[in-house]
């Protein structure tokens, strides 16, 4: 049985909400799969739950399911990742794959929302302009973007403003108090100030200030202020790594989904697998996909665009899967990031708990293209980001000091003495892509329904470590500016390769010989057929993705709908048959 | 000698006899002072053993033979079954355990320790509903006021004592939404 459709898309996440939101308010028909629930608000009323969401993981894909393997190199043979979901039951869930599910990894992110800089667009060319044509590592696939910040600044606008931002706007050349004085250019401020601030944020800000460095706070995808009928924020402090119980985070589950379904054209089915992408017999055009109900019924749906929105790895896996590679770019170029964590023990109550993550600010005076010179030879640099809120006593057991003996009176007196007095940094700085460190089929391991797992080969290298290691030396000044009793930072080599910042396995570029996309994430070989996401990423920069991804979601979505020929009005006769 | 485990909830996989061990070594990994409650009166084996018969029921072999591996490894040292001994030779056991499972990652003694160690620090830390954090000995020890419907500015600023703001539980939040009390 086979069912026609103007459009499919596959996953309803951040980027496939906000196409099924733009392409159904343009008339389409639109089936739009995903193999996690559809979400009500009742499902996170309460939601208050470090056992639930935090250590099981609740809305994360399980390994157990969804299996990843991992290797450091071509030599080695891949096992499944053992930190998602632990082979022993005793890590931490979340540096495995997003929640699935409708809002995908919107629904538990820390909503951090930053634009790439400028730079991040041409870091190939501003490296080589600033150290050299030689400077990269050897290697290195490195490539500028095919478009750059200004192609996508009025998108990055419509994320603001659509989705919901808040934060302190640097427009037209003015840095209001607490804005960010590198800030690339904007058309207009954010729509809604920042949230309340954190009370361990305060002594960052003030010790960075003094060090003549320029703290902002930072921008977040989370109403400061009632916005689009949804609340503001009340600072519950169980935000990173959980839905939100009164819908102030933004996540398309609560923005762009409804949206899509009050217009009454979006068939979503929830616990809809897609096994692979099927194509006409030539191979050049896409005419669907296949996929297993919700009763584990095999079913195939037809539609002239297709459109993969499963997450950058997901997305990989589909095309793999379905013979997509003609070129052998799939999978490769993968960069994430190292969070190179660093806490600290204040003298002052830092109360952790309280409000959002980011309740909090940053600072950009390393960040990219503004790395200081250095002897470590580090190329780009990273925000150095302050964290102060969400901590449960959990999770800071989990960062407790290494030093210290974990049993017995000495892991009570510390956490006792210890908890309300943390402050935490992180910097996030990328790894340039390697031919090295890429994504592909498993040979061996496969999930319940037989399909191969992803496979990651990546390895930290020595730019990846050297970076945290320079980013650590600054977080340690601040540190002890801030007056901290004590403090201690991440390996440089850490032990996650995949940190739910996964991006460029399916690059965009104008070449169809050395990239998987175009700019508008079609797939070259394959007409109708689009892959969208942190996928498309060529370089990456220190800032968080998804903003990023959701302003290629809204780019692409129009070029969609002008090549079809729809631009808003509604447009019944594109519905095929 | 240790002071001796009070069954006081049903067990649903351990025995009563497992479930004294662990309790012993739960004691030992966040042990009780005067005035201070520790993992075995937060109910930290009540956690474990509710856990191990539903979410965690996959490692359900895995303590199963990690209380043998436990006892042997107590054999190694001193006579007498774990929660027989007196504090102090607990103390000593669990010491050696502990640092076996830094020196030697591919000991099963060791690694099993890992687990219920981390075990406990969720049932010490985690909303009594399930099972552990008893009257909430765990967040009063550290300072966190449980599951918060949300904070106020004023609760936010740096100068605020959160010490007052009374402790909520995921059942007393349900209150607020009209549900099950
Ligand atoms: C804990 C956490 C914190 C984060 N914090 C931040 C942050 O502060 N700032 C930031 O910028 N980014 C953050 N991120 C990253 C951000 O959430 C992701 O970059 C973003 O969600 C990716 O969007 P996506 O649309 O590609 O994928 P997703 O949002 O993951 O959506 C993919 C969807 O596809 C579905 N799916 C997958 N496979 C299939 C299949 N075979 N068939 C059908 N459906 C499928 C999934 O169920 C899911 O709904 C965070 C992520 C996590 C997990
Ligand atoms: S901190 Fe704010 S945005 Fe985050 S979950 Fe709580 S109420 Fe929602």
């Amino acid at each position: 049985m086979s069912e026609n459709f103007d459009a499919i898309i596959v996953g309803m996440g951040s980027t496939g909400g906000i196409l099924a939101e733009q392409l159904t308010k343009a008339g389409l028909k639109v089936l739009g799969l995903d193999k996690g629930q559809d979400y009500t608000e009742e499902d996170f009323a309460i939601k208050q739950d470090e056992i639930r969401y935090y250590q099981r993981g609740a809305i994360v894909a399980g390994v157990n399911v969804d299996p990843v393997t991992w290797r450091a190199s071509d030599k080695d043979t891949a096992r499944i990742l053992p930190w998602s979901a632990g082979a022993l039951g005793n890590d931490e869930p979340l540096y495995g794959l997003p929640s699935i599910g409708t809002g995908g990894g919107t629904l538990h992110w820390g909503a951090a929302a930053y634009r790439f800089r400028e730079a991040d667009f041409r870091m190939k060319s501003a490296i080589a302009e600033r150290f050299g044509a030689d400077a990269l590592p050897e290697g290195s696939t490195l490539a500028d973007w095919p478009i750059r910040y200004g192609d996508l600044e009025p998108y990055y606008d419509r994320v603001e403003y659509e989705q919901g931002i808040s934060g302190l706007g640097n427009t037209g050349g003015v840095t209001p108090e607490g804005g960010n004085p590198f800030e690339p250019p904007r058309s207009r401020d954010y729509p809604m100030p920042p949230v309340t601030q954190g009370p361990g944020d305060v002594p960052f800000v003030a010790a960075t200030k003094r060090m003549g460095l320029h703290p902002f706070r930072q921008p977040l995808a989370i109403n400061s202020q009632e916005y689009k009928g949804r609340p503001a924020c009340v600072n519950c402090g169980f935000c990173h790594g959980y839905p939100c119980h009164v819908k102030a985070k933004s996540t398309t589950q609560v923005t762009s989904v409804p949206a899509a379904k009050a217009t009454g054209n979006l068939d979503l089915r929830p616990l809809s697998r897609v096994l692979r992408i099927n194509r006409t017999t030539d191979g050049k055009r896409a005419t669907g996909v296949s996929y297993l109900d919700s009763t584990g019924t095999y079913r195939e749906a037809t539609a002239d665009t297709v459109i993969l929105t499963a997450y950058s790895l997901e997305n990989v896996r589909l095309l793999l899967l379905s013979d997509i590679n003609s070129n052998g770019q799939v999978g490769q170029h993968f960069m994430t990031h190292n969070f190179g964590w660093f806490t600290s023990i204040l003298p002052e109550p830092t109360n952790p708990f309280l409000g959002t993550f980011n309740a909090s600010s940053a600072v950009d005076d390393f960040t990219s293209e503004l790395v200081p010179n250095n002897d470590l030879g580090v190329l780009w640099g990273s925000p150095i980001i302050s964290v102060v809120g969400d901590l449960q006593p959990i999770e800071a057991y989990h960062n407790m000091d290494p030093r210290t003996r974990k049993w017995g009176l000495d892991l009570k007196h510390w956490l006792r003495d210890n908890y309300t007095h943390m402050h935490r940094m992180y910097s996030q700085t990328t790894n340039f892509p390697y031919a090295r460190h890429y994504a592909d089929l498993d040979p061996t391991i496969k999930d319940r329904w037989g399909q191969p797992a992803l496979r990651i080969t990546h390895d930290w290298d020595d730019h990846d470590a050297n970076s945290v290691t320079l980013m650590g030396r600054y977080k340690e000044k601040i540190a002890r500016e801030m007056g901290a009793k004590d403090y201690w930072m991440d390996s440089p080599r850490p032990p996650y390769h995949l940190s739910t910042h996964d991006v460029g396995v399916h690059r965009m570029g104008e070449d169809p010989t050395k990239s998987v996309t175009d700019i508008y994430g079609q797939v070259h070989e394959c007409e109708g057929l689009y892959a969208i996401g942190g996928g498309q990423f060529v370089s990456y920069g220190g800032y968080n993705p998804n903003q990023t991804i959701q302003a290629l979601a809204y780019f692409s979505a129009e070029h969609l709908l002008k090549k079809l020929g729809v631009d808003g009005a509604h447009m019944g006769v594109l519905r095929a048959s | 000698m240790a002071s001796k485990f009070v069954l006081d909830f049903p067990l649903m996989f351990l025995n009563r006899e497992e479930a004294a061990v662990i309790d012993a070594l739960v004691g030992q990994i966040i042990p009780s002072e005067p005035g201070s409650p520790g993992a075995r009166e937060a109910g930290v084996t009540e956690y474990i053993d509710k856990a191990l018969a539903g979410f965690l029921r996959e490692l359900q072999p895995v303590y199963r033979s990690g209380l043998i591996a436990l006892a042997e490894f107590t054999a190694g040292i001193t006579e007498g079954r774990f929660h027989d001994l007196a504090d102090g030779q607990q103390e000593e056991v669990v010491r050696q355990l502990a640092e076996l499972s830094e020196r030697d990652p591919s000991d099963f003694a060791g690694q099993f320790f890992r687990i219920v160690r981390e075990h406990t620090v969720q049932g010490f830390f985690g909303d009594p509903a399930y099972g552990g954090n008893r009257e909430l000995v765990g967040w009063e020890l550290v300072g966190f006021p449980g599951a918060q419907w949300g904070y106020t500015a004023t609760q936010m600023a740096p100068d605020f004592n959160t010490r007052t703001i009374p402790m909520l539980t995921i059942k007393d939040l349900y209150s607020r939404i009209g549900g099950a009390q």
